[in-house]
């Protein structure tokens, strides 16, 4: 197989990538003088994606809402009846999954024996054993794993904000799905998932840390068992999302106590993924860190008036066909941090942004950017991420440079809308 | 690894980790925990965090370490046995990352000495406004410690099985007591502890340590320090025989069942290498009794793990599940146990167990803040072991050092945090 190298100069990172003949794809990221070594191996598959057209039918399916993360815990069962994990342990793998909306992933870290480890996960992801029995089995822990999240605030604290964002989107829905819905799930649902997404052509596997590149790809050509890449894209069906956002305000009690908000805008400039993606990412970031992060006048204001902890947090989720920004954290009084950051938000507005907080931001960005390839797990599942997104983390450099303050200026006036802006509460009992 | 006595009570230490492309800085200021005195420790990092004197406010501070390409500064406390620790920590990417040359570490390293030992004053105190301000902020991260059920639930086991003594307290310090601290009585606690404690500096990454060292000693040599010791944590023993029952109720979906052990071996013994695996093999990982058994062949909870409290000598046990299961799941917990103190481990198990350990330890050495977290850990334990001496010992232990070590484990605390509803 034929992989192509690239150095940055700017990073000193070098990696090497490949397509299969079977479709998937391959990113190799050494990094000298590392112990360890991680692998991801992951499907362009998450919890939005319960309606999709298999290629070669005409009609869609539709699965249980939950089928995608029960799918991940149900891998981890061997047609010998043995459990994934004790191969791992025997190569001191440390092994796990994650799903999300969009991805689900499969991984190890290591920090020996990493052709074993790499062995290991390729055979077992690509190896489905479901029975009704062991499906049965997993009902139970995966009940209490929704249990779990139903105890924890900060969870309900997010769904409920993008429940008042998203009219119709399925990202509105609890990624383990709920009780109820589990219990439709089968063995023969979940075969036919995992014959749609995980086909090779919808995979991809990144390698970060200490191997052997060649050995490493010795591994994965011997590894890959049989597939015939699919010659179309699986089409799936997401409801037409309109513009307005559901609702404005969302409150839960539970037992916390200070309450605790999630603000922030949908995203309403949506549908690129690539260059474009990544360039809005780098000014909804610059603009966050500069309207709210420490440091700034609204930050300051807020923490003046006793409404706003060390517990405040900004973020951006993208996807190409969703987004949002969320601003959260503590407050005695949420509804006032609201109308604090929504007010002074559109003072700003009037006024203008100032261009040497620009520059300190995008700084900030940058150092953000080199400290990201520091550790190799996150490195791996960021650039798996974006990868799916259609976006070059390697060349982040390429896409960073070109943002201007006028870029950064324009996007303002697009995203920080009030009506796209949403609040959602939990309050203590 | 270099160390440089920088005065009797101030240690530099200089870790080299270039492949990585941060330099990161830590600072302990290491205090006996208390209960007289730990409200103060918890509430001094976040005042002296608010200003010093080259940044006199939050808004100079930010800036000034976005200028450094978003460098970071974070000031907490942290519990090691019954050391309560005042950390701050610091990290910047390494110099020649730098896109203009900057000399980033430098200007970094400043304002963390201005922090820690030039704060920003008001006529001989700190700030009246910064330090009510902060003390609200003390007081909702004691308020918040509810807020994780899964965290809460250990913890409060913990306490409870470290019952009567100094372990017991909140690190986080009391509410009321937190109250009632002025800006002036900080102050004088600062002005007496910054002198009086041992304090550990930690740089890992790219450095030049002469210059570091005059980094640091710009800041110290005016100050008169009295020779000071590391708090030390005695080992919990007790003989009287009966389980400690603990059962809070709660609005919440799901119990939490925690079980609290004595180890009854010292964390300076020979046995606590086998502690260590014993620990890995009970609850520590996927490879374990407690996941294999208590998860995945009774299918009672999603997590069922263990967690070694080496210095105060007590293993939890934690499990979310549902309430009617409470039985079933403790039950077999010690059933686990049992297995093991028989010496049913499979060579597999065992050998997983070990390189569960030998694996984690390794990975510190790609991780700056995981490997200074382990060598702060084996001083407050007051042991010469390198990390790898640690891997080595590690592989040394034997299945019958492992039988040996769980015979001592013995059962202290069972706590439950049930739903309001629940009998």
């Amino acid at each position: 197989m034929e992989l192509t190298f690239r150095k940055n100069d700017k990073t000193g990172e070098v990696l090497y990538s490949g397509r299969h003949c079977s479709g998937l794809e391959i990113y190799i990221i050494p990094k000298k003088g590392y112990s360890g070594a991680y692998a991801v191996f992951g499907t362009r598959y998450g919890s939005v994606d319960s309606e999709f057209v298999v290629p070669g039918d005409t009609e869609p399916t539709s699965v249980p809402d939950g089928i995608a993360h029960y799918l991940e815990h149900k891998m981890f069962d061997q047609p010998d009846g043995s459990n994934v994990f004790d191969k791992f342990s025997e190569y001191g793998g440390n092994a796990n999954a994650f799903t999300s909306f969009n991805v689900t992933a499969y991984l190890f870290s290591c920090t020996a024996n990493f052709e074993k480890n790499l062995e290991t996960l390729l055979d077992y992801v690509q190896s489905p054993y479901y029975t009704d029995q062991t499906v049965e089995k997993e009902q139970g822990i995966i009940g209490q794993e929704i249990r779990m999240y139903d105890d924890n605030p900060g969870w309900k604290l997010f769904f409920n904000y993008i429940n008042c964002l998203y009219q119709n989107h399925p990202v509105k829905k609890e990624i383990a799905g709920t009780v109820e819905s589990i219990s439709h799930i089968t063995a023969d649902y979940l075969y036919k998932c995992y014959n749609t997404f995980y086909n090779l052509s919808n995979m991809a596997i990144v390698i970060v840390g200490n191997v052997d590149v060649d050995s490493a790809v010795s591994v994965i050509e011997r590894g890959i068992k049989k597939n015939e890449p699919f010659t179309e894209p699986i089409k799936k069906i997401y409801p037409e999302e309109p513009e307005a956002v559901a609702s404005h305000y969302a409150e839960k009690s539970m037992a916390v106590s200070t309450p605790m908000f999630m603000m922030g805008f949908k995203d309403t400039d949506t549908g690129e993924g690539g260059d474009k993606l990544l360039k809005k990412q780098i000014e909804i970031s610059i603009l966050l860190r500069m309207l709210y992060a420490k440091g700034s006048p609204i930050y300051k204001k807020l923490y003046d008036m006793s409404l706003i902890n060390s517990t405040f947090s900004l973020d951006y989720t993208m996807q190409p066909d969703y987004a949002f920004t969320s601003i959260d954290g503590e407050s005695r009084d949420p509804e006032q941090v609201y109308s604090v950051i929504l007010e002074e938000t559109e003072k700003t507005l009037e006024n203008g942004l100032d261009r040497e907080d620009f520059e300190r931001a995008k700084k900030v960005m940058w150092g953000r950017y080199v400290r990201s390839l520091n550790d190799i797990d996150d490195y791996a599942v960021t650039f798996m991420q974006l990868l799916f997104m259609g976006i070059d983390y390697f060349d982040y450099y390429d896409v960073y440079k070109t943002v201007t303050f006028e870029d950064v200026e324009k996007r303002f006036r697009q995203h920080f809308k009030r009506e796209n802006a949403a609040l959602s509460v939990i309050k203590p009992l | 690894m270099e160390t440089i006595q920088i005065n009797d009570n101030i240690r530099l230490t200089c870790i080299g980790m270039t492949k990585l492309k941060t330099t990161s800085l830590g600072i302990y200021i290491h205090r006996p925990l208390r209960a007289e005195e730990a409200s103060y420790n918890a509430l001094l990092p976040l005042v002296l965090k608010r200003g010093s004197k080259l940044c006199p406010d939050q808004e100079s501070a930010a800036k000034y370490l976005d200028g450094l390409y978003g460098a970071t500064m974070g000031a907490s406390v942290l519990k090691r046995g019954e050391d309560q620790i005042i950390y701050f920590d610091a990290e910047t990417i390494s110099d020649s990352y730098a896109p203009e040359g900057e000399k980033l570490l430098r200007a970094l390293i400043k304002l963390l000495m201005s922090v820690v030992f030039d704060p920003f004053t008001e006529n001989g105190a700190f700030s009246e406004k910064y330090t009510e301000q902060e003390k609200i902020n003390a007081c909702d991260r004691i308020d918040a410690f509810v807020n994780d059920k899964r965290q809460y639930a250990s913890q409060r086991c913990q306490q409870e099985t470290a019952r009567g003594t100094d372990f017991a307290v909140m690190h986080y310090g009391d509410k009321d007591r937190i109250k009632s601290i002025s800006a002036k009585a900080l102050y004088e606690h600062y002005s007496s502890i910054i002198t009086s404690s041992v304090i550990d500096i930690y740089i890992c990454g790219a450095y030049d340590s002469e210059e570091a060292a005059k980094a640091v000693r710009a800041y110290t040599d005016s100050l008169s320090f009295t020779k000071a010791e590391i708090p030390r944590t005695e080992m919990i023993e007790r003989t009287e025989q009966g389980v400690h029952e603990v059962t809070e109720r709660m609005d919440v979906a799901q119990g939490k069942l925690a079980v609290g052990f004595l180890t009854n071996t010292p964390a300076l013994s020979d046995d606590i290498y086998a502690l260590a695996v014993f620990n890995s093999l009970f609850g520590a990982g996927a490879h374990s009794k407690l996941f294999n058994n208590v998860r995945e062949k009774l299918s009672l909870a999603y997590y069922a793990s263990s967690q070694l409290e080496k210095l105060k000598g007590i293993i939890t046990v934690n499990a979310g599940i549902e309430f009617a299961n409470f039985d079933k799941a403790y039950n077999e917990t010690l059933a686990q146990l049992e297995e093991i103190r028989n010496g049913n481990i499979s060579e597999h198990e065992f050998e997983a167990s070990k390189i569960f350990i030998l694996n984690l330890c390794n990975s510190y050495y790609d991780d700056q803040r995981a490997l200074v977290s382990y060598y702060v850990s084996a001083r407050i334990a007051g042991s010469d072991d390198t990390l790898e001496d640690y891997i080595e010992k590690i592989g040394r232990v034997s299945v019958e050092d492992v039988v040996r070590v769980s015979k001592k484990i013995q059962l202290d605390t069972v706590y439950f945090l049930t739903g309001k509803g629940e009998a």
